[in-house]
């Protein structure tokens, strides 16, 4: 049995998944179909792996819903599971969920399925008097990337009415590449990101000031001031006008990721990206980074992983000429999943590792549209075991420490990777 | 130097953001000039270049419930400031609901126009917007240049139609020519003509009006129905057209060798 996907849709519901495909493409080029026991799972990450985002539908959104993955039995017992591996291109994607509201009332259902044997997604609507249009999209194989933020551990959380968000886009030109988000246990403010405004004398600073009693929750637990990617934002908000549920802000200190959620029951929207880092609260070392994928081998993966980790932080620490891309997309494939994360942090580093990142970072100038990213480093996301308190409390024991011996890498490495789940990081 | 003014009145908000628009679409950068009794927008394109000239003027107390001003000196008590026109524009849409908007002269960094407007919003607490517009001073030495343009005594004076109409006239003669011949004369008559190899088009318009004239000897003898004609590049008054945000009570186009006002 192929690991494949059928799921079928009335109207409204096609409305929905279009406009979280829509939301999604504001991040990406390529989106992953992911289904599981949870439901179906849209994923995309951006080129800068600075914004990633991923929209669950449960299996009660669906009028019918059903998935499998493909279990290999294997000799010493550990079975490999593999899901299906669907990476599809916006470009073919986004023109079929065109024109939302006229399919809205014109379709009465959709169907998406997929045949693992050609490696096709099949998109049909079935329209009235029996017309009938279909969509053969290639997929092509890829584990989707899962990045996983542990929102309960956020100081600050907010929740806001999207027509909050709305009112405040607005007074931004999309020129606007970073808004800073700045808060106090009394009152919200988005405004112009300060290091843009001063390099161009030219452009508008605006702000807006918001009342804590206009959010439907505020809850901050120190001062803080974020800066992240404008674009995103848009993305989101474009998701939340179809599902009318409030958008939740979970956040923390500048360099750690923000993560905007929506949650209304049937489909679960987040949207996790990557804020800029305080010049003056770096931590010595990279965190560890994970952005995870879901094959449950463990030997394999400590295996590779441990390898990858300690050719990586060498690379890390060490490099300071020829730039580079530090983190190589073909690692990725090979990476596990990871069960439980802890606290995700993105970082900018400084000192040896800066110059990596700087030129690094310069790399992906070249990927069109990641300019505006261009100080955001990858993110970086904590992965952590189960004492997940105990990581956070001591942040700088960095489980991807810079080390001179591969040993030790190994030993660090190892001292994690217990447990039944597997749980794993490595640096991307 | 100093400048600080306050708008709450709805309407008077919304009279001067859609004066910002239509300075906005015609010119992307402006010149507000800031005195006692009056604001002026200025744009001063060289007419040589077939570049549109506009010269607009507010009474501040027709707008402004508080209105403070210091100019450079007391001799010259006047500011002269240079701004992109969108950027004020974009930052008064902003205000559209706003309990009170308030304009002032700062040096953040550089100097700036800031707009700070108060939301309505439907909490008991108000939203505050502020933009910093940045701008430039423009020193005394060049504002002779920026004085108000003298409009000479005209051939023929007419009102113009609705600008609306107008408007959608031009447009679809822009097609066809660049050239727009505009004819005018003391009886109420008002052509538009485009004229190519191919084909000639000419839009009457009749019962205009005109205004009292100037000077009524000069032009005892003038035949009312003698016409006065401009040639014109469409496409400037296709963006003098466009711009038209505010209604007017009456356009004026008086029509002189040379010249086009409204």
């Amino acid at each position: 049995m192929a690991a494949m996907l059928k799921c079928v849709m009335s109207g409204s519901q096609v409305k929905v998944f279009g406009k979280a495909v829509q939301a999604l493409s504001r991040i990406s080029d390529e989106l992953w179909l992911d289904p599981s026991k949870k439901g179906l799972a849209l994923r995309c990450v951006n080129s800068s792996r600075s914004a990633y985002g991923c929209v669950l539908f449960s299996p009660v959104f669906f009028q019918h819903y059903q998935w499998s993955a493909l279990v290999k039995m294997s000799e010493n017992e550990l079975d490999t599971t593999l899901n299906l591996k669907c990476k599809l291109g916006m470009k073919s994607i986004l023109p079929i969920f065109r024109c939302l509201n006229s399919l809205e009332r014109n379709i009465e259902k959709c169907k998406i399925f997929t045949r693992s044997d050609k490696c096709k997604v099949v998109i049909q609507f079935f329209y009235r008097h029996g017309i009938k249009r279909t969509h053969n999209i290639c997929f092509q194989e890829s584990q989707p990337l899962q990045v996983i933020f542990d929102k309960n551990v956020c100081t600050n959380t907010l929740m806001i009415q999207p027509r909050l968000l709305a009112d405040a886009i607005v007074l931004f030109t999309s020129s606007q590449e970073e808004v800073t988000l700045a808060v106090t246990p009394l009152n919200f403010c988005l405004k112009s990101s300060n290091e843009e405004s001063m390099d161009l004398s030219n452009a508008v600073y605006s702000e807006m000031f918001v009342g804590s009693d206009e959010f439907d929750f505020f809850q901050i637990g120190m001062d803080t001031e974020i800066t992240f990617c404008f674009k995103e934002l848009k993305g989101i908000l474009t998701f939340s006008e179809a599902t009318h549920a409030p958008i939740s802000i979970y956040f923390d200190f500048p360099g750690k990721p923000l993560a905007l959620s929506i949650d209304d029951m049937l489909v679960e929207a987040n949207f996790i990206l990557a804020t800029l880092a305080d010049e003056s609260s770096r931590a010595s070392s990279p965190q560890s980074l994970c952005l995870s994928q879901k094959r449950k081998r463990s030997d394999l993966i400590k295996k590779k992983a441990g390898k990858n980790i300690t050719g990586q932080a060498l690379e890390c620490i060490s490099r300071k000429a020829a730039p580079r891309r530090l983190y190589p997309k073909e690692t990725l494939t090979n990476i596990s999943a990871l069960e439980n994360c802890g606290s995700p942090a993105m970082k900018r580093a400084n000192g040896d590792v800066s110059e990596v990142s700087e030129n690094s970072v310069s790399n992906t100038e070249e990927v069109p549209g990641s300019l505006c990213l261009r100080k955001f480093s990858c993110m970086f996301f904590g992965a952590v075991s189960s004492d997940q308190q105990e990581h956070f409390n001591h942040p700088f024991d960095s489980l991807a420490r810079a080390s001179d011996s591969e040993e030790d890498m190994n030993n660090v490495c190892r001292k994690e990777f217990n447990g039944s789940d597997a749980k794993y990081f490595c640096i991307i | 130097m100093r400048f600080r003014a306050k708008i709450v009145d709805g309407a008077c908000l919304n009279h001067f953001t859609r004066i910002s628009n239509m300075i906005a679409k015609l010119a992307k950068t402006c010149t507000l000039r800031i005195s006692p009794d009056k604001l002026n927008f200025i744009l001063c394109d060289k007419l040589a270049n077939g570049g549109v000239s506009m010269w607009c003027e507010l009474e501040q107390e027709n707008f402004f419930n508080e209105y403070q001003m210091e100019g450079v000196s007391a001799e010259n008590n006047e500011i002269y400031l240079e701004l992109t026109s969108e950027n004020l524009s974009r930052a008064l849409k902003t205000a559209q609901n706003a309990r009170a908007l308030k304009i002032k002269l700062t040096n953040k960094h550089f100097p700036c126009l800031t707009v700070s407007v108060e939301l309505l919003s439907m909490s008991s607490s108000s939203r505050i917007v502020t933009h910093d517009i940045p701008i430039k001073v423009i020193p005394r030495k060049l504002w002779k240049d920026l004085q108000e343009p003298v409009v000479p005594d005209p051939d023929v004076s007419i009102y113009l139609p609705v600008l609306k109409t107008m408007k959608s006239v031009v447009e679809k003669m822009k097609n066809i020519s660049n050239h727009l011949v505009i004819e005018a004369n003391l009886d109420g008559e008002l052509n538009l003509k485009i004229e190519t190899e191919l084909v000639c088009v000419t839009t009457h318009f009749k019962d205009l009006g005109n205004p009292p004239l100037a000077s009524e000897s000069t032009h005892q003898d003038r035949n009312m129905e003698h016409m006065a004609e401009v040639h014109i590049d469409i496409r400037k008054l296709l963006q003098f057209l466009a711009g038209q945000q505010v209604n007017p009570t009456k356009a004026l186009c008086s029509l002189e060798y040379w010249s086009l006002n409204q």
